[in-house]
C-alpha cells in the first residue's frame, strides 16, 4: 500500500486518494462532525506545512491533533506549553557526557515526525520563537551544530483565543510561519450528542491504530508538488495576496511566504479532491485559513468589529477569477 | 474672492461664446468678446474684494462692460478717450441701431461690420455678467447654464447647419468645468476628512480635503452625459416632418437646411432706396418680355404673414451641371414648354445674397460653388456662399397653356394640397375676408376662373392704390385693413392678399419674391435695379403646375416694370372659347353656388368631365410627387423591423461563427461555455464574471431546478471548461455543443414566456459591445485622471 510517483501523477493519485480517505477516516472516528477542518489538517500535512488551530479550551483541539498523528505510523511529540517553558525544552540540550568525556546532543521533542504543540501561547515570547527555525528551517542549531529535522515534519500547534487569561500573543514572524490558522467550532447538537456515546466508554483515541507510514506521506507529498496549477491561477494567487496589501482596512498584509504556502496548499487540497490540477474555489476555498491570520486589521476596523477572516472572505468576493482569455 | 471659480466662469463663457462663429464672416468679433470678458471678470473680483452687494456687483459689472465698448467703439467722443459722455453714449447707441439693421439685412455669415461687432461683443459681455453673477457671486452655477445656452440658440434659430457638434464640445466642457470647480469650493468648506490611511496620505499633501476621487466620478458622469448629447442625435433619425410620410421627395438624414430671415423684411427697404442701386444684369434667349427672377417661395402663410418652410438641399442636391428636379405639377412633355436661357451676372455690391434669382421653373444651373437646390421649390440657395459678383446660367422652360390645359379639372395632389392650401382658423383669417373671397369668385366654376376673378379684382382701376408709404404688413390686422379700408399698399400687399384668397377659394397658393423683368437695356441685355424687387403670388393648377399672377397695378402709378402674364387673361389664349366671359364656359357640371358655402380650403377634386374638349384625364395628368404616403409607412416600418431584428441577427451570428472558430478541444470548451454565459445573461439569470466555472455552476443550479438531464448537461459545461482553462490537458469536446444546446433550451422553459421573448428579439447579451466599447472609453478617462492626480501628488511632494 504505498504510493508511486512512478507511471504518472494518475497512478500516484489513485494511491494518494486511497490512503488519504482512509487517514480521514480514521481521524473522523475520533472527531465527528467535523470533516472540511480535519480534511484542512490533512491538506497541511500534504502541502509541508504547520497548522494552527485556534479557539475556545474543549471543543477538541488537541483531540485533532492527537488523531492526526496517531493514523500514521510515525513518530510524534507532544508538547505542553507553559510559562515556565524554556527554548532548550523544545529543541534539546548538548549534555556533557563524563563517560564519552564530550557534548552530547540530547534532542528535545522537536525531533519528531509531528509535534503537537499544545496551548502554545502559553508559553513565553522567547520559547515560542524556539519554535521559528525549526518550523521554517526544519532544522535546529544547538551550541553551533546544526540538526536536521525528520520528513515528514509538521506542528500542529493550539492555542486558546488571544482574549483569554494568561496568554501571549503569537508574534506576527511566527503566525506567519503557520500555513493555515483553523477554529474548530462547537460541534452540531447532533454530532454532540454521538460524542457522548462514543466517548463514553474506552477513549476512541486508544482504539485508533494507524493507517499509514511516514513512507506513504512522503510518497504523497511528492505527489502533491506535481499537482498542475495553471499560469493564470498564479497570477490569481498573487492578486489575492496583493489585495491583502492594499485593503485599507489592513495594517498589515500577507508575505509573499503567504503566496508560496495558498498555492502549496491549494496544491494539496486539489489533490485530496482527486484532481492533478488545481481550480479557483481550491484558492478561495483556503484564502480564509491560509491569510486571515497573518493579516493586521486596523484600529479602525476592529473598533468597527471587522475581523481579517470576513475582510479576506470579500476580497474573494471581490477579485475576479482568471477566464481563458487572461 | 473666488479667482479660480472667477476664472473658471470667464473660460466657460469664452468656450461656449464659440458657438457663435457660424453667425460671423471673419473672426475678429471673437477679440473683442474675450476683451469684454475679462473686463467683466475683473470687475467681479473687484465687487468681490470689497464684498459688495450682489446688486452692486452687477451694476458695477454693468458699468464696466459700458466703459469697455465705449473705449473700444467710441473712444474719439469719450472724454480723455476712456470716459463715456453723452455724446459717446449716443454714438454707441447709434453703432448698436445699424448693428442691428445690418443683422437683418444679411443673412448668416454676417461681415464684422462695427456695428455688428458692437452687439456681439454687448451680448457676450451680458452673458458674462450673468454667468458671474450666478455662478460666482451668488453661487448658482447650474443656472449659469442658462445665459450660455442662450449663444447656443442664436446660430441655431438662424443656420441650422453650423451648429454641429464640434460647436457643442468645447461649451459643454465649459458648462462642466465651471460645475466641477463650484462643487470643489463647496467640498472645501467640509473641513477634513477622517478615513482610512490611503486617504490621509493625500490629505497629508495638502491643506484641503482630497475631492479628486469625487471628481472622477463627477467627470465620468460628465463625459457619459455629452457623449450621449452628441451621439443620440446622430444616432436617431432627424424628426423634421418633411422627413415623415407625405413628404415631398427628400430622404432621410444629411440633409442640409438653411434659414436666412424674413425675406419680405428686407423688401420695402429695397424698393425705397434712393440710390436705385444695380442688383443684377442678365441676357435671356426669351425674344418677348423674359419672366420674373424668382428667389424665394413663401409657402406658408401663419395668420399675419408669410414665410416659407426650412429649405432643404444636401452635397447631392447641387445644382451645377445637373438637371435639376421636374417642377411640380408641370408636365413637361408639353410641346408648349419654351426653353429659355438666361445668363446672369450679379453684381458685386450685392451682400448676403444666399438665393439666386432665376426664372421659374428652372432645369438647369451652371454655377461655381456650392449652390444646392430644394427639390419642392426649385430654390436655389448656398448654405455658405452669396451671390455677390458672381455670373451664371439658368436654363428655363417658360409655360405657354391653353385654355383647355387650365380649365382642365385635374385634381391636385395631397402633398401639394396639404402644403399649399393650408388656411389658419376663420378667427384669425377673419370671417369677413373669407366671405369676400367667395364673394368674389361666386360666378366662377373652375379654378383658373376663379383665379383670374381675383386679378381682375385687385387690378381693376379705381379699386386699390399703389403706394410705397404703406406700412409692411405686420399681421393679419394690416392685411385685411388693406382689403377693406386703405386699399392701398406696394407689392406685399396685393401678393400676400391674393395668395391667401386663392388658398380660401381652393387654389394652391403661394407667395413668390425676387425680381421683375427689369429694364431692356440698347444692348438687348435686361438691368435689374433694387426698385425692381418684387412679390407677387404664385398659384397652381395641375398639369401646368405653378403660374405667376399679378395683382400689382403695373406701369407709372404702380410697379414700374411689373407685366401681367398673358395667361391670365383667358381671352388671348390659344384654345379659348371665342365668346362670352369665363362664368359662361362649359363648366363641369357642378353647382357653383355649393362651393361658397361648403367653405374655404376645399380642395376641388372633380372627375374630368367627359364633354370637355381638353380631355383633361389624358397626358396633362398632373404626375404625382413623392410616392404614396403608404409606401413611405410599409417602408418606415421595414427600417422598425430591421433595426428591431438586428441585436438578434447579430446574436444568432455571433453564435455560429463562435462554433465555427473553435478548432481544438480547448476552443470548443470555451465556446459551449461562452454559450452558456450568453444564455444565462440572456434569460436574466445570475452570472457573475468574476466567479469559477464551478461557483457559475453553483449559482445557476440555485436559482434554477433543471432537470436531470439538463444538469448534467450543465456539469460536463463546467468540467470541460474547468479543463480547458486550469488543467495541464483540456477534456474531450465531443458533445459540449448539444450540452449546451440543452442547457439554453432549459433555461428558456425555466425563464417564462416574457424572459424567453426578451432573449430572443433584444438579447441583453448584444448589450455587451457598445458597454464594452463606453467601458473601455472611460478606462481611458480614467487614466488621463490618474496621470493628472499623480502629477499633482508629485508637484505637491
Amino acid at each position: 500500500m504505498s504510493v508511486s510517483t512512478h507511471g504518472g501523477i494518475g497512478r500516484g493519485l489513485d494511491g494518494l486518494a486511497q490512503i488519504s480517505s482512509k487517514i480521514l477516516g480514521a481521524i473522523e472516528s475520533v472527531i465527528e462532525g467535523k470533516p472540511d477542518v480535519v480534511r484542512l489538517a490533512l491538506t497541511v500535512l500534504l502541502a509541508e506545512g504547520h497548522l494552527l488551530i485556534e479557539d475556545v479550551p474543549g471543543v477538541g483541539k488537541t483531540m485533532l491533533a492527537k488523531a492526526l498523528a496517531k493514523s500514521i505510523d510515525c513518530s510524534v511529540r507532544r508538547v505542553q506549553f507553559t510559562p515556565d517553558l524554556l527554548p532548550s525544552d523544545i529543541t534539546g540540550v548538548s549534555a556533557y557526557n563524563q563517560e564519552l568525556r564530550e557534548f552530547e546532543f540530547k534532542p528535545g521533542p522537536v525531533f519528531a515526525n509531528i509535534v503537537v504543540g499544545d496551548e502554545i501561547n502559553r508559553a513565553s515570547p522567547k520559547t515560542q520563537s524556539a519554535l521559528l527555525e525549526c518550523m521554517e528551517e526544519r532544522q535546529v542549531t544547538v551550541d553551533g551544530r546544526t540538526y536536521p529535522l525528520d520528513a515528514p515534519f509538521m506542528v500542529i500547534a493550539t492555542q486558546n483565543p488571544v482574549e483569554m487569561e494568561g496568554t501571549y500573543p503569537l508574534p506576527e514572524a511566527q503566525r506567519d510561519r503557520f500555513t493555515a490558522r483553523i477554529a474548530m467550532g462547537y460541534p452540531e447538537p447532533a454530532a454532540e450528542l454521538e460524542m457522548l456515546d462514543v466517548h463514553g466508554g474506552p477513549s476512541p483515541l486508544d482504539r485508533l491504530q494507524p493507517v499509514a507510514r511516514d513512507g506513504d506521506v512522503r510518497a504523497m507529498i511528492e505527489v502533491v508538488r506535481e499537482v498542475h496549477v495553471a499560469p493564470g491561477l498564479r497570477g490569481y494567487a498573487i492578486a489575492l495576496v496583493t489585495a491583502t496589501r492594499n485593503h485599507p482596512e489592513l495594517r498589515l498584509g500577507a508575505s509573499p511566504r503567504a503566496t508560496l504556502q495558498l498555492v502549496r496548499a491549494a496544491r494539496a487540497y486539489a489533490a485530496l479532491d482527486d484532481r492533478d490540477y488545481v481550480l479557483p474555489d481550491d484558492l478561495q476555498r483556503l484564502a480564509v485559513p491560509v491569510l486571515a491570520h497573518r493579516l493586521l486589521p486596523t484600529a479602525e476596523a476592529q473598533v468597527q468589529r471587522r475581523s481579517a477572516e470576513q475582510i479576506v472572505a470579500e476580497l474573494v468576493e471581490r477579485v475576479a477569477v482568471p477566464d481563458h482569455r487572461r | 474672492m473666488r479667482i479660480r471659480l472667477t476664472i473658471v466662469a470667464c473660460v466657460a463663457t469664452l468656450l461656449a461664446s464659440i458657438a457663435l462663429y457660424p453667425l460671423f464672416k471673419t473672426a475678429g468679433w471673437f477679440g473683442s468678446g474675450l476683451g469684454a470678458v475679462l473686463t467683466v471678470g475683473g470687475a467681479g473680483l473687484l465687487t468681490r474684494r470689497f464684498r459688495l452687494p450682489a446688486v452692486a456687483c452687477l451694476l458695477i459689472s454693468v458699468v464696466a462692460l459700458v466703459f469697455y465698448l465705449n473705449v473700444l467703439f467710441a473712444a474719439g467722443d469719450a472724454f480723455l478717450g476712456v470716459v463715456p459722455t453723452p455724446r459717446s453714449l449716443s454714438s454707441l447707441a447709434e453703432l448698436a441701431r445699424d448693428g442691428w439693421q445690418d443683422s437683418f439685412r444679411y443673412a448668416p455669415p454676417v461681415p464684422v461690420l462695427p456695428g455688428v461687432e458692437l452687439l456681439s461683443t454687448g451680448g457676450i459681455g451680458l452673458v458674462a455678467i450673468l454667468v458671474d453673477l450666478l455662478a460666482v457671486r451668488l453661487r448658482r452655477a447650474a443656472p449659469a447654464g442658462l445665459p450660455l445656452l442662450a449663444m447656443y440658440a442664436l446660430p441655431a434659430r438662424f443656420r441650422e447647419e453650423s451648429a454641429g457638434w464640434l460647436v457643442f464640445l468645447p461649451g459643454a466642457a465649459g458648462y462642466l468645468a465651471l460645475l466641477v470647480a463650484d462643487s470643489r469650493d463647496r467640498l472645501s468648506g467640509w473641513g477634513r476628512p477622517v478615513f482610512s490611511r490611503h486617504w490621509s496620505d493625500d490629505v497629508r499633501l495638502r491643506d484641503r480635503p482630497d475631492s479628486s476621487p469625487l471628481a472622477v466620478t463627477g467627470r465620468r458622469i460628465g463625459l457619459t452625459a455629452v457623449v450621449l448629447a452628441v451621439v443620440v442625435p446622430l444616432a436617431v433619425p432627424d424628426v423634421d416632418p418633411h422627413w415623415l410620410p407625405d413628404a415631398d421627395g427628400n430622404g432621410p438624414g444629411g440633409l442640409t437646411t438653411v434659414t436666412t430671415p424674413d425675406p419680405l423684411v428686407s423688401l420695402k427697404r429695397q424698393l425705397v432706396r434712393a440710390d436705385d442701386a444695380v442688383v443684377l444684369t442678365y441676357r435671356t434667349s426669351d425674344d418677348a418680355t423674359p419672366d420674373y427672377l424668382r428667389m424665394y417661395s413663401l409657402d406658408r402663410f401663419d395668420g399675419d404673414g408669410w414665410t416659407y418652410s426650412t429649405i432643404h438641399g444636401d452635397k447631392n442636391a447641387r445644382v451645377d451641371g445637373k438637371t435639376l428636379p421636374a417642377a411640380p405639377g408641370l408636365n413637361r412633355d408639353s410641346s408648349l414648354l419654351r426653353p429659355v436661357t438666361t445668363s446672369v451676372r450679379i453684381d458685386a455690391h450685392v451682400r448676403g445674397m444666399s438665393v439666386l434669382p432665376a426664372p421659374y421653373p428652372p432645369t438647369k444651373v451652371s454655377i461655381k460653388g456650392d449652390w444646392r437646390v430644394d427639390a419642392p421649390t426649385l430654390m436655389i440657395f448656398s448654405p455658405h456662399e452669396t451671390a455677390g459678383g458672381r455670373a451664371y446660367t439658368v436654363s428655363s422652360v417658360r409655360p405657354s397653356p391653353t385654355y383647355q390645359q387650365l380649365e382642365a379639372a385635374v385634381p391636385v395632389p395631397d402633398d401639394v394640397a396639404s402644403r399649399y392650401l393650408a388656411v389658419p382658423a376663420p378667427m384669425s383669417v377673419g370671417r369677413d375676408v373669407i366671405a369676400l373671397a367667395h364673394r368674389l369668385t361666386a360666378t366662377a366654376s373652375t379654378p383658373y376662373d376663379r383665379a383670374v376673378k381675383l386679378q381682375e379684382w385687385f387690378t381693376k382701376p379705381g379699386n386699390f392704390k399703389y403706394s410705397l408709404d404703406a406700412p409692411s404688413p405686420r399681421n393679419a390686422g394690416a392685411l385685411r385693413d388693406f382689403l377693406f379700408g386703405s386699399r392701398t399698399g406696394y407689392c406685399e400687399q396685393f401678393a400676400a392678399s391674393m395668395a391667401l384668397l386663392a388658398r380660401i377659394v381652393g387654389i394652391p397658393a403661394r407667395v413668390a419674391m425676387g425680381y421683375t423683368s427689369g429694364e431692356r437695356q440698347a444692348d438687348g441685355s435686361w438691368i435689374v435695379r433694387t426698385k425692381d424687387t418684387h412679390a407677387w403670388p404664385e398659384l397652381y393648377f395641375a398639369g401646368v403646375g405653378w403660374l405667376r399672377f399679378e395683382p400689382t397695378p403695373a406701369g407709372g402709378t404702380g410697379q414700374g416694370s411689373a407685366t401681367v402674364p398673358e395667361y391670365t387673361s383667358p381671352l388671348l389664349l390659344p384654345g379659348a372659347p371665342t365668346s362670352g366671359s369665363t362664368s359662361r364656359l362649359p363648366s363641369t357640371g357642378q353647382a357653383t353656388g355649393g362651393r361658397s358655402t361648403t367653405g374655404h380650403g376645399s380642395v376641388p377634386r372633380r372627375r374630368a368631365d367627359p364633354l370637355d374638349p381638353a380631355g383633361a384625364a389624358g397626358p396633362l395628368a398632373a404626375p404625382r410627387h413623392g410616392g404614396p404616403p403608404i409606401g413611405r409607412l410599409l417602408a418606415l416600418l421595414a427600417l422598425l423591423l430591421l433595426l428591431v431584428s438586428a441585436p438578434a441577427a447579430l446574436h444568432r451570428l455571433a453564435r455560429v461563427r463562435r462554433w465555427a472558430r473553435a478548432a481544438t478541444e480547448a476552443d470548443l470548451a470555451h465556446a459551449a461555455w461562452e454559450e452558456l454565459r450568453i444564455a444565462a445573461v440572456d434569460h436574466g439569470l445570475p452570472w457573475r464574471t468574476g466567479d469559477s466555472p464551478r461557483a457559475a455552476g453553483r449559482r445557476l443550479t440555485e436559482a434554477l431546478s433543471l432537470d436531470e438531464p439538463s444538469a448534467e448537461a450543465l456539469n460536463r459545461l463546467v468540467r470541460a471548461e474547468e479543463l480547458a482553462r486550469y488543467a495541464p490537458a483540456p477534456g474531450p469536446g465531443a458533445g459540449l455543443r448539444e450540452d449546451a444546446f440543452t442547457v439554453r433550451a432549459a433555461f428558456a422553459a425555466a425563464a417564462g414566456r416574457r424572459g424567453r421573448w426578451r432573449a430572443r428579439v433584444l438579447p441583453p447579451s448584444s448589450a455587451a459591445f457598445p458597454r464594452g466599447v463606453a467601458g473601455r472609453a472611460l478606462d481611458a478617462f480614467d487614466r488621463i485622471d490618474s496621470l493628472v492626480l499623480r502629477r499633482r501628488r508629485h508637484s505637491a511632494g
